[in-house]
């Protein structure tokens, strides 16, 4: 389970000053696909990387399993995101010169894995993307589709509990981009694991469990498609008188 | 992360820029090249020094003489003992020589095996049964202990007091076709008996068979030239030559042979306390040690130099690796990699362009080296020692040294990898 609590970010400061992000309130159950909606500059990537641990809000709590990650050293979150974590972006960013196998392998030397697990490991992940046969290939050559799907890998391959993807499918056409979606979200039902796709594309948003609606740094709403009735109850209590007090620039 | 990984994707990284990390190795190659031959030269000039010991003197052999009067203001005090001049001749200054009292008291030094004077018999010349005379420039005794090189035959067994070895030029010029041709045959020397009154001159021949023909060598300065007959004949020549004249029984110079070389200070040392002076096989050789060692420290320096040199071009070439894989470095701390471990992959990226250029160079300088030992050996007439002798040790110390060197280079840009921001080195627009 992930709880954030009144979280607030601000950039920049005194009259320079651009809040990012203000009170950000959700709570997203284990084995849940969640999309963070916005457009850009809406503060959606910033939530991200606030609930991953790569930004500290200067307000608030994340909460993941209990334990606070804002309270947690650089080393201890460097770990947690080692050890349960998976990133994958909308640029790919797979290292183009090294092979298949190798920028599979990353995560997992990071996270100190020995060497016959790291070989399964990698092979399973592989495998479970389709990409297996292309494990002594460079990345270089691999297609846009391939090389996500070589990022899908990449996320999976050390058994992340959350999986956070920037944009994954901004970069590919609409036929690669739905195969990428269908890998993930069916690696997310089948291992229940929580995926939390940060998107622009209301499309894509629409095939998860909870979409939560960002806008000027705040959450404009959230809808649980499981459970219709509690989220409209947080978006009665939230939304309307926010949305339009602050009148913050972009 | 482990080291072996990180060692390995350090490796890779290097690869993917073969060509940069070439050029940026090359660099400290030169370094490397000039340290690891100024090292060998260093060795090589060393162990040459040393046979050049071997072939003049023996480290278990000493060189004493009397302590000389000091040179002061004014005219020399003059003393009872000492000769004045060559043999007694009138001069002005007087020199000391040693006495058989002298010698007795040196034979009875702790240590001290054997006492030699260096008799130093002038003879009127040698000939052969060809009948052509030559002038002898000197005679030297024989000394087993003494490395020579031979032209033919051999003096393994030592050399009796009826035998001669003689310079290979002068097995030449005695009219003997070869080296070997000399070998056994008698040649003989005329001594004058410098007591006979010049109205009744005395002289008389020495037969010698010739037991070996020395051959010319770089390294030995004092048989080369010499005429070597064995210690006892050597007396005997002296003595018939100088018994009955004032200078007889002092010599300037007495060789002695010590047990040990390890004892060679120490005997010294005795021997100065008891009013000799006394110079070791490493006096000797001191000088030509101490120019070999200035003209190393200053190649070194060069080599050194270039390694600075180096060192900013790795500097430069891991900064602009850093700025060009801002990304790859915001993908690894996104993924959890510890700034300690990020600091490390650059550090030892460093470290292999530093083992690349220590390898290249070093290994180049070990080719050259051998390569050039042959023409070096003969151009500077010192026969087959080779002047550049490659230490396995000196060069894998120098490989070593260099990537040290260059993790050092590499530590402020890996640091400025390992403070990069994850969320800034990933952001693309």
């Amino acid at each position: 389970m992930i709880e954030v609590k009144n979280v607030k970010m601000t950039y920049g400061k005194k009259q320079n000053a651009f809040v990012a992000l203000e009170d950000i309130n959700f709570t997203i159950p284990d084995g849940a696909s969640v999309a963070i909606l916005g457009k850009s500059g809406s503060g959606k990537s910033t939530l991200m990387h606030a609930m991953s641990g790569l930004d500290r809000p200067e307000q608030g709590q994340v909460i993941v399993d209990g334990q606070d990650i804002l309270t947690l050293k650089e080393k201890q979150i460097d770990k947690f995101r080692a050890s349960k974590i998976g990133f994958i972006f909308q640029s790919f960013f797979v290292q183009a010169n090294e092979t298949v196998s190798d920028n599979v392998s990353l995560p997992l030397e990071i996270a100190d894995v020995s060497w016959g697990e790291r070989k399964k490991k990698i092979r399973a992940a592989l495998e479970s993307v389709d990409l297996l046969d292309k494990i002594g290939n460079k990345a270089k050559n691999l297609s846009g589709g391939q090389k996500q799907r070589l990022a899908v890998a990449r996320a999976i391959v050390n058994e992340p509990q959350i999986i956070f993807a920037d944009e994954p499918t901004g970069n590919l056409d609409s036929v690669t981009g739905e195969k990428v979606e269908d890998m993930l979200f069916g690696y997310n039902k089948e291992n229940g694991v929580t995926l939390i796709i940060v998107t622009h594309d209301p499309d894509l948003a629409a095939k998860c469990d909870i979409q939560i609606n960002i806008k000027d740094g705040r959450i404009e709403s959230i809808r649980d498609t499981n459970e219709v009735e509690a989220v409209a109850e947080v978006v009665a209590d939230d939304a309307p008188t926010d949305a339009e007090s602050d009148g913050e620039e972009a | 992360m482990k080291y072996i990984d990180t060692i390995k994707r350090a490796g890779r990284s290097l690869k993917n820029a073969k060509a940069r990390t070439l050029l940026t190795s090359l660099a400290i190659g030169v370094g490397a090249f000039t340290i690891t031959l100024s090292l060998a030269a260093g060795e090589g000039g060393k162990s040459y020094t040393d046979q050049i010991v071997n072939a003049n003197t023996s480290r278990t052999e000493l060189l004493v003489t009397k302590k000389q009067p000091v040179s002061s203001q004014g005219p020399q005090v003059y003393d009872e003992n000492a000769v004045s001049g060559a043999a007694g001749a009138g001069s002005a200054t007087q020199i000391a020589f040693l006495s058989q009292a002298d010698l007795a008291t040196i034979a009875k030094q702790d240590n001290v095996k054997t006492v030699t004077p260096n008799y130093r018999p002038s003879v009127r010349y040698i000939t052969s049964e060809a009948g052509k005379k030559f002038v002898v420039d000197s005679i030297a005794a024989f000394s087993s202990s003494v490395t020579g090189a031979y032209a033919a035959g051999t003096v393994d067994g030592g050399l009796s007091s009826s035998e001669i070895i003689v310079p290979e030029e002068y097995s030449k010029s005695l009219g003997f076709n070869s080296p070997q041709d000399a070998i056994g045959k008698t040649v003989s020397i005329r001594a004058d008996k410098l007591s006979s009154p010049v109205t009744a001159p005395e002289s008389k021949d020495f037969n010698y068979t010739i037991k070996a023909v020395s051959s010319k060598s770089g390294l030995a300065f004092r048989t080369q030239a010499s005429v070597q007959l064995s210690a006892d004949a050597t007396r005997d020549l002296y003595t018939y030559i100088n018994q009955g004249t004032r200078a007889y029984g002092n010599f300037l110079l007495a060789a002695v042979e010590i047990n040990n070389a390890s004892q060679a200070n120490d005997v010294k040392a005795a021997l100065q306390a008891k009013g000799f002076e006394a110079q070791t096989a490493e006096d000797l050789l001191g000088t030509v040690n101490t120019f070999i060692n200035v003209l190393l420290g200053i190649v070194i320096g060069f080599g050194a130099l270039a390694v600075l040199t180096s060192v900013f071009g790795i500097i430069n070439t891991q900064y602009i690796s850093v700025l060009e894989r801002t990304q790859q470095i915001g993908l690894m701390k996104a993924l959890g990699m510890r700034r300690r471990d990020v600091g490390r992959l650059f550090k030892l990226e460093a470290a292999w362009i530093g083992f690349l250029g220590g390898a290249i160079g070093a290994g180049l300088a070990v080719i050259a080296g051998t390569v050039a030992n042959p023409f070096i050996s003969k151009a500077l007439n010192i026969g087959d020692i080779s002047l550049l002798s490659f230490n396995p040790f000196a060069v894998g110390g120098v490989v070593i040294g260099l990537m040290l060197v260059a993790v050092v280079s590499g530590i402020l840009p890996a640091r400025k990898a390992s403070k990069l921001d994850p969320i800034e080195a990933l952001r693309t627009e």
